[in-house]
């Protein structure tokens, strides 16, 4: 057993030791330490306690797992301006995040008609490691992109959908100068696409609603068709990530910084360098917005080829949330830079930060369980504030290596275990639908209710996959 | 000269050794091509590489990041070293291979327990990539 000790009914705290400034704070159940205990978790938290100017505690939700630099699921604010913000605690993946979507029927309606939707889906959003097969855009057309996000793509999706994406879909102070040439190239031809490893778009229907009001307020019913997207920021933001990760790497001795991790390399938020980073992780973040803006657009496209115009027009976003990223943010009488890597912002109800419609449910969260297994809405709770700067976690985490699931599971034989359950699967390769095999993640059920028995949020419904597209 | 792919829960670490300096470059580059490898056309591709930087360790986590940049926007599938020299100041290369649609596995070089150390039999480097 390690040097954990019980502060809470699922809550564990590493006291501060050595050059940690913090202490850490995990969020688990007794089974999902076991598990968190047998990788580096821990240690990296341990690490994060470290930078300068973190706050509190830094946090591992109970989806956590070894990363690099910060654990995935890992969470720390840095009081601002002095305090630093670190490439490494948003990740390569900048504005990784998920987006849900409502269709206008149930599944019963949707009956024999579901293999052609997904087929049609896969068809419409390119998926898979390969090259780019995206929206192709003029520098000023990327530039303004890079500003405005979805905003910048007249003609495609509606106000609606901005509204309801978690920042209007536009992070302030983005400056599409400061986003590499190299990192330019790398997005070029990527606006619109899934990209590889665990991005997915996900058929599903809504097996169960936990909370009547809350789901009535984000119009989800019992049976009701849903549409789950997950990607991120694609090349463009994992180039920005290693731009500053190396320039920062370059300057930490220059700010006297001292760190157990290169990874960890970082700069103070209000020094050249953080303002820099800032502002290129912006436009990255918001590249992630309008990357699932137009994903969620040929989604309704394939909608109306693979069913009727009505049923494409009458999908409706219900949210959209990121879960790699750095937000500067007032918590109480302090200005902070929350570091969310594989993590979810949940603020209660009554914050301004949520969409009108939704400021009395709190800030709409969705959990992807892994392939195969349900998925969660949740709405987030006051005790998301009171814990962890407004957050929860970003999905199940994984259990297993990529190559340990591989030997335990074949590609193919997974493929027909999800089609006998009445899951329509397309994925480019069985290799990496085997490495994202749900035996791979740790049980998302575990992981939200702790998030629940926390008070950090609440469960509003659980949706079950009908079909499935992979990265 | 050999590399190894080490276990780890969310990403790919990979684990280098040489004789020489410049053999940690070379085994980087073949674990690279393994995780590239697809389905090929017939048509030659060949690349100029200039990388600057003393400290080795980043040396060779630019280099990895390099070769999949190439994969990433020239769909190159690298598979032979035209020329490769390594010096004080950094490296310069020619990649040559095939033109294709490698897989885009790698999103990142890691710097997270990036190491690149003399041992008692020549060289070892590791480096976890971001997949």
């Amino acid at each position: 057993m390690s040097e954990l000790r019980r502060v809470g009914e699922v809550v564990w705290e590493l006291p501060a030791t050595g050059s940690m400034r913090v202490p850490g704070r995990v969020f688990a159940d007794a089974d999902l330490l076991e598990a968190i205990e047998r990788d580096e978790s821990l240690d990296q938290l341990r690490n994060v306690a470290t930078l300068p100017g973190v706050v509190d505690a830094v946090l591992a939700m109970p989806d956590v797992h070894q990363g690099y630099g910060f654990p995935v699921g890992g969470v720390a604010a840095t009081a601002l301006p002095d305090g630093v913000v670190s490439p490494g605690g948003v990740g390569f993946d900048v504005n990784c995040g998920v987006r849900l979507l409502a269709a206008p029927f149930s599944a019963g309606e949707l009956g024999g008609r579901r293999e052609a939707l997904v087929h049609e889906i896969s068809r419409a959003v390119p998926a898979g490691t390969g090259r780019g097969s995206g929206l192709s855009m003029t520098k000023a057309q990327l530039d303004r992109v890079l500003a405005d996000g979805p905003r910048a793509l007249e003609g495609i999706g509606t106000p609606q959908d901005v509204e309801l994406t978690e920042s209007g879909g536009r992070l302030d102070g983005a400056d599409p100068a400061a986003v590499s040439a190299r990192a330019r190239e790398r997005g070029a031809d990527q606006l619109g696409t899934l990209g590889s490893g665990n991005h997915f778009v996900e058929v599903q229907r809504v097996e169960e609603v936990q909370e009547r009001g809350a789901a009535e307020a984000l119009g989800l019913s019992e049976d009701q068709v849903t549409v789950l997207i997950h990607s991120g920021s694609r090349g463009l933001g994992h180039q920005v990530c290693t731009d500053f990760v190396k320039r920062f790497d370059a300057a930490v001795g220059r700010f006297g910084i001292r760190l157990p991790d290169r990874q960890l390399s970082c700069a103070p938020a209000s020094s050249e360098e953080g303002r820099s980073y800032l502002a290129a992780m912006a436009a990255a973040a918001n590249f992630a917005w309008a990357n699932r803006h137009l994903i969620a657009h040929r989604v309704r496209e394939a909608t109306a080829r693979a069913l009727d115009e009505e049923s494409a027009a009458g999908t409706r976003q219900v949210y959209d949330v990121a879960h790699n990223v750095a937000k500067l943010e007032r918590h109480g009488n302090r200005e902070l830079c929350v570091h969310r890597k594989g993590a979810t912002r949940a603020f209660p109800p009554g914050s301004e930060e949520i969409p009108a419609r939704y400021r009395d449910i709190g800030q709409p969260v969705f959990i992807p369980g892994s392939m195969g297994t349900a998925s969660y809405v949740l709405a987030g709770r006051p005790g998301a504030m009171e814990h962890s700067f407004g957050t929860v976690c970003h999905g199940a985490g994984r259990r297993l290596s990529r190559t340990a699931a591989r030997k335990q599971v074949q590609g193919a034989e997974l493929r027909r275990r999800l089609e006998d359950e009445g899951i329509t699967v397309r994925s480019a390769s069985n290799r990496g639908l085997a490495e994202e095999a749900p035996l791979a993640y740790k049980e998302v059920e575990k992981v939200v209710e702790v998030v629940e028995r926390a008070g950090l949020a609440v469960r509003v419904a659980r949706l079950r996959p009908i079909g499935v597209v992979k990265g | 000269m050999a590399f190894r792919w080490i276990e780890h829960t969310g990403e790919l670490e990979l684990e280098l050794d040489a004789d020489t300096e410049r053999g940690i470059f070379e085994a980087g580059f073949w674990a690279m091509r393994e995780l590239m490898s697809s389905n090929e056309s017939p048509e030659r591709i060949e690349a100029p590489v200039a990388l600057t930087g003393e400290d080795r360790a980043v040396l060779l986590a630019d280099w990895l990041g390099e070769l999949a940049f190439l994969g990433e926007t020239r769909g190159l599938v690298p598979d032979r070293l035209a020329s490769f020299e390594l010096t004080d100041e950094g490296l310069t290369a020619v990649v040559a291979g095939s033109s294709g649609d490698p897989p885009h596995l790698v999103k990142g070089v890691t710097y997270h327990g990036l190491r690149f150390a003399r041992t008692e039999a020549g060289w070892l480097a590791r480096v976890v990539l971001d997949v």
